[in-house]
């Protein structure tokens, strides 16, 4: 038995599906695939998966990832690769299986490119109103936490923002903790947003890619 | 165009993956390579639609057709619509995201009388007119089928036209005559008339209807020549060899049944009085076991599902359960798909067939004995003794099982407060039962939930002449279930008595009602079968305004010789079989099933299925 980890996007459709839809979707890709992946053993089997790092509902993934176990060690990556594309909806692809390096406890940050826009008004006010809000001395949101909503303040995490605007939308790329202990979302600053200047942004979010506490791509 | 609109919008809706589309198995075809465009709406949620075993048939079917591409609708719930209406995105269909009006046809499958608001919602939100007058071109032909098809009368204005009984034939025919109409610059009209040639086709608006002072039919006549008097239903009597996919759409979001299904089975030999289905789809016609393993198989195999419900009306009334649960279990174990059997008997409760079905985890069992009273059980023809039921549950118990839900009718035909008072003491025998168990779960209790419905009088049953209690009457009757309940060992529940007073109106309505329908869209009313949205408040207002008395529909006794708003369907079952099921249930006498004696209900003119069973053996 061998552990592999499985590299996919999630785009398209397949970007509005939540984690739990998520993990029925592999779960249902690998039966179809007939893979030989290890089942649990308890009352309701099925195979067994799990993800580096949840993301959530209406992001797309460009390096997502899910571990499992195969049960044939001499089975190539390359097959299992295939197979699962076989059986899996558009919008999902894996692009790479690889034997892990390290766990996926390791993940400590991840990268965002975020694509805003609004209709209410002009690109360049609200560039102007973005620029604001990331200088302003603090950025107090509502943070939802597991014992309840906390208020904090998100300016340190958004102080290395790589922001443009284009025609039509503001790019911004931002890495933001991700991981075990603290994971910061950045629709937090989209709140912010909407909420200091009364508008209905639109948000197009994607995260490219999950680091480790020294910065290295997570393997 | 849609598609971008629609990005906007996605990310302030619950669910958004029910609206984009894109799952597993989905057919996209190209719209310039096909003759006819066929949007298939189901007039609820896409958690509900998807779940839906009569729409992957007919998808995959049609798709099965090089010239036809059919596409899925579903209603979009309150919050999605909201934001299409304020942003200007019609209704559109799952496949092409191209809007419903561009279709050739809109199919509406009617599963539930109160998702008629729906259908004309959907319409409405297409920006398609929604009465068939006023659609004058050979394009967005409206039709529909399913069981609520059996009274068409409520929605004939909107419907150009329904199908009636199993579409795999007859929808194919009609979709083939509109490509030819097409071709030839038919008007809709002609191809109308010419549909209506086709057996099981009912077209409203080529007859009439005449009224009597009182509100009943007078006469119901084609108003032009050739069309039929009567319209037979279309049966499937070859199952074995009918369509049924190889494949389903696979959800990426969970819906409510979200797993491969197998039908084994239509129609139901057991006749009970108030089940509808029980007499729409007879004859029974089973699939053999061959037929059946090869079809869960490759089911399985093309989506990925680990669990395959064997769907039926009764599936331990499978002829050949055993050897079929044998089979499957063959591979079935090795390939971890686990087996489910919905609606179970007591009877059919056996351990060979527990053991191989996980339909009843541990967690719990339910039973439907219907009624209290063994009187009243005989009445409605549900022939399941209560020492049956008893003796089930005294197994289950040794078996470890500590939860039991009984599921009952109220408002029956003929039925007294004591036979009410009859499902109180039932619950408390189940629980003096888990008492006399020796090998029942030591340390934990028993709990026993007691659940009732409304009795609605459905046409083509022997009780489609019967009222409704009203709904002072069933709120006294859950009332006096409630007072007998002694320990807390069981609890009770039932179903709003207000959906089922407008189900009963809309079931055995006329053509009175299409303008009741109207109203209601005009309102904005949709989603009736769902709490969140229903108003009977709103519902009473509309039949006030439109001057029309629900009452009349659903708490009249009708007698056997008034002319019936469905009496020009016909389900092959003979008038004078129900009005004799009617009077046998007066006094309390059950009717055999069709196993055990023909009771000549008309089904046998099809030729086949249980009706000739015993002929086939004998050769």
């Amino acid at each position: 038995m061998k552990n592999v980890r499985v590299w996919f996007k999630k785009d398209d459709a397949c970007r509005y599906i939540s984690h739990l839809d998520l993990n029925r979707v592999m779960i249902r890709a690998i039966q179809k695939s007939r893979l030989p992946v290890w089942h649990t053993e308890g009352f309701n089997v099925h195979p067994y998966i799990t993800f580096s790092l949840p993301i959530s509902l209406g992001f797309r993934g460009e390096r997502e990832s899910m571990d499992m176990r195969i049960l044939d060690d001499s089975l190539k990556l390359e097959v299992i690769k295939e197979e699962l594309n076989k059986c899996l909806p558009n919008g999902l692809t894996v692009f790479d299986v690889t034997e892990p390096k390290s766990k996926p406890s390791v993940i400590s940050s991840a990268k965002f490119k975020m694509r805003l826009s609004c209709n209410e008004i002009s690109v360049e006010e609200l560039y102007s109103d973005f620029q604001t809000l990331l200088n302003s001395d603090e950025i107090l949101v509502d943070k939802k936490t597991k014992k309840g909503i906390k208020k904090i303040d998100i300016k340190e995490y958004f102080k290395d923002t790589k922001h443009y605007d284009t025609d039509y939308d503001i790019v911004v790329r931002v890495i933001l903790p991700a991981g075990n202990t603290t994971n910061i979302n950045p629709t937090l600053l989209i709140n912010a947003l909407n909420e200091k200047y009364g508008i209905d942004v639109y948000y197009d979010i994607t995260r490219v890619d999950v680091f480790d506490s020294e910065g290295k791509s997570f393997e | 165009m849609i598609k971008s609109k629609l990005e906007k919008i996605l990310l302030k809706v619950q669910k958004p993956g029910k609206y984009v589309g894109g799952e597993l198995n989905a057919v996209i075809k190209n719209k310039d390579e096909v003759d006819v465009r066929f949007a298939f709406c189901f007039p609820d949620t896409y958690e509900i639609g998807m779940s839906h075993l009569g729409m992957k048939i007919l998808y995959s079917l049609f798709n099965s057709k090089p010239y036809i591409w059919c596409e899925r609708v579903f209603a979009p719930w309150i919050d999605m619509e909201e934001q299409m209406i304020k942003n200007d995105i019609p209704l559109y269909a799952l496949e092409s995201m191209d809007p419903v009006s561009e279709f050739d046809f809109i199919g509406f499958t009617l599963q539930y009388e109160l998702s008629y608001t729906n259908v004309l919602n959907m319409l409405k939100l297409s920006n398609i007119p929604l009465k068939s007058s006023d659609r004058k071109e050979l394009t967005n032909i409206v039709v529909a089928g399913g069981p609520c098809a059996c009274n068409p009368e409520p929605i004939a204005e909107f419907v150009d036209m329904f199908f009636i009984g199993d579409g795999e034939e007859v929808d194919l025919e009609v979709i083939e005559l509109f490509r030819e109409c097409k071709k030839q610059g038919k008007t809709k009209d002609e191809f109308l008339y010419l549909a209506s040639q086709i057996k099981g086709v009912y077209v409203p608006a080529l007859y009439d209807v005449e009224y009597n002072e009182d509100g009943t039919i007078k006469a119901f006549t084609p108003n032009r020549e050739g069309v039929p008097k009567k319209i037979e239903k279309r049966v499937m009597m070859d199952m074995d060899n009918s369509y049924y996919p190889d494949n389903f759409v696979v959800p990426n979001v969970e819906i409510v049944h979200d797993r491969a299904v197998e039908e084994i089975f239509r129609g139901c030999i057991r006749g009970c009085r108030f089940c509808q289905a029980g007499f729409l789809y007879r004859p029974v016609r089973e699939k053999s076991v061959d037929c059946i393993n090869e079809q869960c198989h490759t089911l399985c195999r093309n989506t990925g599902y680990d669990e395959i419900s064997l769907s039926s009306l009764s599936s331990s009334d499978y002829s050949q359960i055993v050897p079929l649960l044998e089979k499957l279990t063959e591979w079935s174990v090795d390939e971890n798909v686990s087996l489910s059997l919905p609606s179970l008997r007591v009877d059919g409760f056996s351990d060979d067939i527990l053991s191989k079905i996980k339909s009843v985890r541990k967690s719990g069992l339910t039973f439907a004995p219907e009624a209290g009273t063994q009187r009243l059980r005989d009445v409605i023809n549900k022939n399941v003794r209560e020492d049956e039921l008893l003796d089930t549950c005294l197994v289950a118990f040794d078996g470890g099982y500590t939860t039991v839900k009984l599921y009952f009718m109220i408002g029956l035909p003929t039925e007294t407060m004591d036979d009410v008072k009859g499902i109180a003491e039932l619950g408390q025998k189940v629980v003096n039962t888990f008492y006399k168990s020796e090998n029942r779960p030591k340390g934990k209790g028993v709990k026993v939930t007691l659940s009732s419905s409304s009795f609605v009088p459905k046409p083509f049953t022997p009780f489609q002449w019967e009222p409704q209690d009203s709904i002072e009457t069933i709120h006294s009757k859950q009332a006096h279930i409630r007072e007998n309940l002694t320990t807390k060992k069981i609890s009770y529940n039932y179903h709003d008595a207000d959906t089922s007073f407008l189900e009963a109106v809309f079931a055995r309505g006329d053509r009175k009602l299409n303008a009741v329908l109207l109203k209601a869209c005009e309102k904005g009313m949709r989603f009736d079968g769902w709490s969140d949205c229903f108003s009977f408040e709103k519902w009473m207002e509309v039949f006030d305004e439109c001057g029309v008395d629900p009452h009349f529909y659903a708490n009249r006794h009708r007698s056997f010789d008034e002319i019936l708003p469905w009496d020009h369907i016909d389900y092959s079952i003979t008038k004078e079989f129900l009005i004799s099921e009617c009077r046998k249930a007066y006094e309390n006498q059950t009717t055999p099933h069709c196993r055990e004696k023909c009771s000549n209900c008309g089904a046998m003119k099809h030729k086949g299925g249980v009706c000739f069973e015993k002929c086939k053996s004998m050769v």
